[in-house]
């Protein structure tokens, strides 16, 4: 088991790039790393963000691969306060 | 509101030997004398009421009215039943405006000694009411009719059967005074209905 | 606010009435402008006003109450002689009745509020009236005239919020749903829902899985907050339920609300359910029974099935529901009717039948037979007529039950705590008798509410139950029927009415009074004992009102009260329109009906002198009147005499008349207009043999007597 895999998304996190980061997080996933995404830099959220990466943690847990999520920016936040999602 | 006198067909009646007549256009029926339910305590002029088809109609004793003494009941006595709308009746204090009578107007049954006959008068039969002279209120008259060696007066019914003239005077008759004790055995008094 | 069609109805009749008041409002301005001092015009412009005002709080036209309310607050200082008449005030005024006028029209054509020119309108006209208020009055109605909806309380809410799949795609974001509701209100609590989330390998990144479950309390409408969801609602599933910690809420309130035969209205109503739901589920329903072929589902059930209210507020209003078809269908569709009555009607009918073929029968021999069969038809057309109209008779229930709005808003809007408690709506009356006392009795519950019952607190204060308790009752006794409006308030001051009477030189200081004569008084024009002037009552235009309204009707008032236990005002009626039972006496040629309830008993007149007025009944002395002589029936009276006793308010008085003629059944038939003023008859019959017999007003015989009496002793004949 190596560490986790440092996996950055970077300004936009919606529908717009939704499709990308999971296509490339699931590629993550598929080489059989362990995820340690950084949200520090996401500068704009929506559900499809929030999708992808609840998507991502589930994906993880049936590969048996632990998906941490660090340093959310403001942004991540206040979409974490509004929908109580715990990640 | 003076109704102008047209010519047209009229009733003519006797009343303590004076003919008058009426526009027959109020006119609905005329009946024979039946016997009145008087009413207590109204003036004296209201004679009481009779049963009209299950109506109860009030009748006018138009001598009284007119300050004449009182209709003594007949062979001849009759009833004429006349139609009459009050606008006027609407002011009346406490009185409910949406009244059947108020709206549809009332049926008022007018002792007369005898009923004469119908005339059709043209305007040159009649003449305009004298200011005086004929006995009775001038606004009561509507014209005058020269008719053989007389005159007959036409009468101004919406006047003469005013019916808010009447409930005020009504409304008179209910005030409590002492000197109204009435008449034991008396007949009706004759007192005269208007200055 | 969806009108139903009774409302609707009952609009017009407002419309109608208020287009008749601001005429003659109108019309006493421009009166009193020529003659500034006319006491009755004034009294009549006020009440104009008043009455206005009183009825568009009965249909919760707010704008109406509060411009009508300043309006009248003038003419009361121009009615108290506070303010003078000037061409400047009557200037101001009459624009006011202008734009009264214009906002009963825009009600004729169904605008409930008035629009914003008007609204201007109404605040400049206003504002030219200040000058002429005395004490900031016009400050009462913009305080107290939206009171309801001032403090709309917070409401708890759960939201299901279900967004269509495509809800990203179309750029709605649930984000900025959730973003926007925490504006609305608290959001208490969120569940984001993430089971829909499909495996990695089949899930749309652009597609929304989330769904959402938010716990709200907010103060807006559900209207308001269903609007949120306006561009969402197509494609997604949206649910607001009213939150399980306030069914209870809604439970109270639809019992509180007034009657409503569609189970949607009080649901929309109570605020549980918007419009746009209903709608939503009628289709429904509508749709379901189509494609079924069956009846349809009950509304309430696809409500509950659909997830937007919960059954226990279904419930509720199916309750409130049964209940208004129960009272409806003894008010209008379906009136009660007692057997005998109709069985006499059909009796007729069939007579009719009977006297109408006879005058068709071909009879050369007697045109007189033919000519009396006519009449005979006429007779019975007649009678067939009033029978109907007998027919007529409703129980008082229906109108009683409609305070229970008015007790409902009163009570918020001055803050007071009060259980209506209603017995005796059994109790029947004449149809249009009911309508023409339902307006006193509103001044009466008004008043009860305002000045009677204490506000909580006082109540508290002298142990009393904090919720004051409000009473209507109805009862037949005797020929009559009574309504009373009681209340457990603090009582009538005997004092301070006799000091405010006094003051507004009603009676003369040092007069003396008894207590009955004291309380009375409350009912004299002018007579108000208001501390302060509140949007409701406390003008004394109303006691007055209520008094000439009762007594125009031949009816009675009395008011029993004690000092901090209650007051009760008992209005006593007779049952006009009615068959009575009534007992036939003669006296000379004339003929009267006594109402048989009145009487107790009969007995012969014991011979004595005949200046007394009075005999020994068993050892009690009893008064009577003389019907030959008080109604001046001419001739002498017969050898041997009788004494109708009767009974009224307790007080027993004998009748003197000539012969006892026995009990029938009485028909009333009213004497018409010209005979409206006198007081010792309230009507007439037709008798057997087709004469006319008047029917005794016991009541107003014995109250007038005594009036001659007294007159007849106090001022000494000469």
């Amino acid at each position: 088991m190596t560490a986790p895999r440092r996996f950055v998304v970077d300004e936009e996190l919606t529908i717009v790039t939704a499709a990308d980061h999971r296509e490339r997080l699931l590629a993550s996933l598929g080489d059989g790393n362990a995820l340690r995404i950084d949200l520090s830099g996401v500068g704009d959220v929506d559900t499809a963000g929030l999708q992808v990466l609840v998507m991502a943690r589930a994906e993880g847990f049936r590969l048996g691969l632990p998906v941490e999520f660090a340093e959310p920016s403001a942004a991540v936040t206040e979409a974490l306060a509004l929908t109580r999602l715990e990640l | 509101m003076n109704t102008v006198t047209e010519a047209g067909r009229y009733l003519t009646f006797t009343l303590n030997g004076e003919a008058y007549a009426l526009d027959i256009f109020h006119v609905t029926e005329i009946l024979e004398y039946r016997s009145l339910t008087v009413v207590p305590m109204m003036p004296d002029f209201i004679r009481g009421v009779i049963n009209l088809r299950g109506r109860a109609v009030p009748v006018i004793d138009l001598a009284i009215r007119f300050g004449r003494g009182n209709t003594v009941i007949g062979r001849r006595t009759s009833i004429i039943i006349v139609h009459i709308h009050d606008p006027s009746l609407a002011e009346l204090a406490e009185v409910d405006v949406d009244d059947k009578d108020v709206t549809d107007g009332q049926d008022i049954g007018v002792l007369v000694d005898s009923v004469t006959k119908v005339v059709t008068l043209s305007s040159d039969d009649i003449e305009p009411a004298p200011a005086f002279g004929a006995g009775i209120r001038a606004d009561y008259i509507s014209g005058m009719a020269r008719r053989d060696d007389d005159f007959l007066i036409l009468l101004d019914i919406s006047h003469v059967l005013s019916v808010s003239d009447m409930v005020r005077l009504s409304d008179l008759a209910q005030q409590p005074t002492v000197d109204r004790s009435p008449v034991e055995g008396g007949g009706i008094p004759a007192e005269p209905g208007q200055p | 606010m969806a009108l139903d069609d009774d409302m609707r109805e009952a609009l017009d009749m407002f419309v109608t009435e208020a287009r008749d008041l601001v005429q003659g409002l109108e019309e006493g301005l421009l009166e009193l402008e020529d003659q500034p001092s006319g006491g009755e015009t004034v009294n009549a412009v006020f009440r104009a006003a008043h009455t206005l005002k009183g009825s568009s709080g009965l249909f919760g036209l707010q704008h109406l109450v509060a411009f009508t309310h300043v309006v009248e607050t003038v003419l009361g200082s121009v009615r108290e002689g506070t303010l003078d008449v000037t061409p400047g005030l009557v200037s101001a005024l009459l624009p006011c009745t202008d734009h009264i006028s214009a906002m009963i029209e825009g009600l004729a054509r169904g605008q409930l509020e008035p629009d914003a020119a008007q609204a201007a309108d109404g605040a400049r006209l206003l504002s030219g009236l200040e000058p002429y208020l005395m004490d900031g009055g016009a400050m009462t109605p913009t305080a107290s005239a939206p009171g309801t909806d001032a403090e709309p309380q917070e409401r708890a809410w759960r939201l299901e919020l279900h967004f269509g799949e495509d809800c990203l795609r179309n750029g709605m974001d649930p984000l900025s749903f959730l973003r926007y509701l925490s504006t609305l209100g608290t959001v208490t609590d969120v569940v984001t829902v993430t089971d829909r989330l499909p495996d990695a390998a089949d899930m749309d990144p652009e597609s929304c899985y989330f769904s959402f479950e938010v716990d709200l309390v907010t103060a807006a409408p559900k209207s308001e907050i269903e609007a949120v969801f306006d561009f969402v609602r197509d494609d997604s599933d949206i649910r607001i339920t009213p939150a399980d910690s306030q069914l209870d809420t809604y439970v109270r309130a639809i019992r509180a609300m007034p009657e409503n035969d569609r189970i949607g209205d009080v649901l929309v109503t109570s605020g549980a359910v918007t419009e746009l739901e209903m709608a939503e589920a009628l289709r429904i329903q509508q749709e379901r029974a189509v494609r079924e072929g069956t009846q349809p589902v009950p509304i309430g059930e696809i409500l509950i099935e659909q997830g937007i209210v919960q059954r226990a507020i279904v419930d509720a209003a199916l309750n409130r529901q049964r209940r208004t078809s129960e009272t409806r269908s003894q008010d209008t569709r379906t009136i009660r009717i007692d057997a005998a009555r109709l069985d006499k009607l059909i009796d007729l009918v069939g007579e009719l039948v009977i006297a109408q073929s006879s005058t068709g029968m071909p009879n050369s021999s007697a045109t007189d037979t033919s000519a009396e069969a006519q009449s005979e038809v006429m007779r019975l057309v007649d009678e067939v007529r009033h029978s109907a109209l007998s027919l007529r008779m409703v129980p008082i229930g229906t109108t009683l039950r409609r305070f229970e709005r008015v007790v409902r808003d009163v009570c918020m809007e001055l803050g007071k705590e009060v259980s209506l408690v209603i017995t005796g709506g059994d109790a029947e009356m004449d149809k249009a008798l009911v309508e023409r006392i339902s307006d006193p009795l509103l001044h009466l519950v008004r008043n009860s509410l305002d000045h009677g019952i204490e506000p909580a607190g006082e109540r508290r204060k002298h142990g009393k139950a904090q919720q004051g308790t409000l009473r209507l009752n109805a009862y037949h006794d005797a020929g009559n029927i009574v309504i009373e409006v009681a209340d457990d308030g603090r009582g009538l001051d005997r004092d301070r009415i006799l000091a405010k009477a006094v003051e507004r030189e009603l009676v003369a200081p040092g007069t003396a009074l008894t207590d009955s004569e004291i309380y009375n008084l409350i009912f004299e024009p002018g007579f108000s004992t208001a501390e302060t002037v509140s949007n409701l009552s406390g003008r004394g235009v109303g006691m007055d009102v209520v008094k000439r309204n009762v007594t125009a009707l031949r009816g009675s008032i009395e008011v029993e009260t004690t000092r901090g236990i209650g007051t009760t005002i008992r209005i006593r009626l007779p049952l006009t329109l009615a068959i009575i039972d009534g007992f036939l006496v003669g006296v000379g040629s004339s003929s009267f009906i006594v109402p048989l309830d009145r009487v107790t008993e009969c007995v012969e007149l014991p011979p004595g002198p005949l200046v007394r007025d009075c005999m020994n009944l068993r050892g009690e002395v009893l008064p009577f009147i003389r019907l030959r002589q008080i109604f001046g029936i001419p001739g002498h009276a017969a050898r041997r005499q009788n004494v109708v006793i009767v009974e009224q308010s307790g007080q027993r008085t004998g009748l003197v008349v000539d012969s006892l003629l026995g009990e029938l059944q009485t028909v009333i038939k009213p004497l018409g207009i010209l005979f409206s003023r006198v007081k010792c008859i309230s009507g007439s019959t037709i008798l057997g043999n087709g004469e006319i017999a008047l029917i005794l007003d016991v009541g107003s015989l014995i109250a007038d007597h005594s009036d001659r009496e007294l007159l007849r002793q106090a001022v000494p004949v000469g």
